[in-house]
């Protein structure tokens, strides 16, 4: 289920019509991810070769179901703790799915898997001026992305939270900072457990949401990547159809003037 | 029902040893046919997941990322082994003390995640027990003192696996069964092919995991990555799962002192040695659950590829003259029982034949066998 036709995402000079991206992750089998993928709409789904050996022809069955999916492969540096580690994972990456986009990460922290924002920048220059589409997985730190938008970045993708931690939006102040400040798209990655925070990240005006573990680990994953899809445009609509301020006082819908004076607020 | 065999003994060949192929074999025979057993690699060492493998039976701590039927197939799995182990005469082989699970303070949260998951997946009645830190001190006195809650999984078992799969070798050949070690089989109906040429038989039981490729398009191997080591410094009762955000590691106790840590599970069917990574993994998740691990000896390092379909779950398949069986992912010694007993009625054409609604459906994306 997308959005309208004249509503879509430009990443990188090319359109998608949905504004949800979907990991290939933790799936309790490939059945239920290609269900998952097929229901949620996605076009595009990111995946991880960290620990696969695919240079030999290896783990080929489980990337054909994913080429077969008919979605964009967004290959990723996951695992990567160096800037030096994410630019080699990235060249392999390019020449086995004969692709430039990149989801790139650089851990910075082994416990709640935080961006190194240092060796991210480093590591988007290099790609970028290597000629790839480079998604950076970010913190929600302004000055770091406006620094990755100057490194060439077309989009950026702030955590909402830490991966994995279904806590949603934690830092509404600084989300809604970048919002402001940047005009590249932004699309939330990680942290996201239920529908409403992706609502929530859609009507702020993000472009678009990343997720994995709340589909995957969902008991009935299909209905839970549905779920998303609704929840994410919900969202874009509301946003592009502009929420109403919110007011302190009761603002009623029903017009007053013709109500006798005894039934007035105060009297 | 009809059977696939006419009364009377046949002749019956059975492609593969691992665990499939010789509980098959071995039952086969017990039946009064005569069976040829062929695998690829040598018989006392076989290149089989079955052999890898930590031989753990453990409906519930599998259900939680697998599917229902899969816990089904385990509990039918709980009393069919006993069952064949005592006509094995090697009871002692069976260990049903339960399984623990433990986690470090700050993953707690994955113990009530798995229980949920649990609680979901059997309906709200799952057996399992909350333990606090002196419940897991009594049950596993060796076991660092770091862990104040765990799950305790009552009735999961655990086999040695090794000996079994020696065990019924052994009773394959009393019973007169011909088996061939290094011999690299192509299997057809009614027919075997190997390198001296082609060979008939009434049946032929296609058991070969991922090695059945060439009849199985979509099948693939997941990649799992073992320890075993050696230490007399701790004494195991269960296998104790340790949980963890990224990975669920298992130790399972085995006779000598041995233990076998594993496993990973990767997408990829690379065969090459254990990564120094998974090595690490492996390695810290022992240390974690007893510093006494410190000092054990790695004997061994394993990678094998398990063999699944695209929804991770066994079928049988069936033509005229060639009955395959496929596709038990990381559940091989737990799903074997409800796959063999499956396989046996349809070749005996009598008796139940259990599960019949996932084993005998084709697996998904395969339209012909």
């Amino acid at each position: 289920m997308n959005a309208r036709d004249d509503d879509t995402l430009t990443l990188y000079d090319e359109t998608f019509g949905s504004r949800f991206l979907l990991g290939t992750a933790l799936y309790s089998s490939p059945t239920v991810m290609q269900e998952a993928i097929r229901a949620s709409g996605c076009e595009m789904v990111t995946l991880g070769l960290r620990r696969q050996n695919p240079a030999s022809g290896d783990g080929d069955a489980f990337w054909q179901i994913l080429r077969d999916s008919g979605c964009r492969l967004l290959p990723n540096t996951a695992g990567c703790r160096s800037a030096r580690e994410a630019i080699t994972l990235a060249q392999m990456s390019r020449e086995l799915f004969e692709t430039p986009w990149i989801k790139l990460e650089v851990i910075g922290d082994d416990y709640n898997l935080q961006p190194d924002p240092f060796g991210l920048l480093e590591a988007a220059r290099e790609l970028i001026d290597q000629g790839f589409k480079v998604l950076p997985y970010c913190t929600d730190d302004l000055v770091l992305c406006q620094r990755l938008r100057d490194a060439g970045c077309q989009a950026l993708m702030p955590w909402g939270s830490p991966i994995g931690t279904g806590l949603g939006l934690m830092n509404r102040y600084a989300l809604q900072t970048l919002r402001q400040r940047l005009d590249v798209p932004l699309i939330i990655d990680a942290g996201l457990g239920a529908p409403s925070q992706a609502t929530e990240a859609m009507e702020m005006g993000f472009d678009g949401v990343l997720l994995n573990t709340a589909v995957a680990k969902a008991h009935r994953p299909v209905q839970m990547a549905e779920a998303f899809a609704e929840a994410i445009v919900a969202g874009r609509k509301a946003y592009r159809a502009g929420l109403m301020q919110q007011r302190q006082t009761a603002s009623p819908s029903t017009p007053t003037v013709g109500q006798p004076f005894w039934h007035r607020a105060g009297s | 029902m009809a059977a696939i065999l006419t009364p009377g003994t046949h002749h019956i060949a059975i492609a593969g040893a691992g665990l499939l192929g010789r509980l098959v074999a071995w039952q086969l025979l017990r039946d009064g046919h005569a069976v040829t057993l062929y695998d690829a690699g040598p018989l006392d060492a076989p290149p089989a997941a079955a052999w890898t493998a930590a031989g753990m039976v453990a409906p519930l701590c599998e259900t939680s990322i697998s599917e229902r039927c899969v816990h089904d197939m385990g509990r039918f799995a709980l009393t069919q082994w006993p069952t064949w182990l005592e006509a094995l005469e090697a009871p002692s082989l069976w260990q049903q003390n339960g399984s623990l699970m433990v986690a470090h303070p700050q993953d707690l949260g994955e113990l009530t995640q798995f229980r949920r998951d649990l609680d979901h997946a059997l309906g709200g009645d799952s057996p399992c027990q909350t333990l606090s830190g002196s419940d897991i001190q009594r049950l596993e006195p060796d076991l660092a003192g770091g862990f104040h809650q765990g799950l305790y999984l009552p009735d999961e078992a655990h086999l040695d696996n090794r000996t079994l799969l020696s065990r019924l070798l052994e009773a394959i050949r009393a019973l007169g069964g011909e088996c061939h070690g290094h011999c690299p089989v192509e299997t057809f109906p009614g027919e075997v092919a190997t390198a001296e040429g082609r060979r008939h038989f009434d049946l032929v039981v296609d058991c070969r995991g991922t090695g059945a490729r060439p009849h199985h398009p979509s099948l693939r191997g997941v990649r799992g990555e073992t320890l075993h080591v050696q230490t007399a410094e701790i004494r195991l009762s269960r296998p104790v799962r340790l949980m963890h955000p990224r990975y669920q590691l298992y130790v399972v106790p085995k006779p000598e002192h041995r233990f076998v840590i594993g496993a990973t599970q990767i997408e990829s069917e690379d065969r090459s040695p254990v990564s120094l990574q998974s090595s690490l993994e492996l390695g810290s998740a022992l240390y974690t659950l007893s510093p006494a691990f410190a000092e054990a000896r790695i004997l061994e390092q394993g990678v094998n590829l398990r063999p699944a379909f695209l929804d991770n779950l066994p079928h049988v398949t069936h033509q005229q003259g060639l009955i395959s069986a496929n596709g038990l992912f990381r559940h091989g010694y737990l799903l074997a029982p409800a796959v063999v007993c499956h396989l046996l009625a349809e070749i005996r054409g009598h008796g139940d034949q259990p599960f019949a609604d996932i084993l005998a459906a084709r697996p998904p994306q395969e339209t012909t066998a």
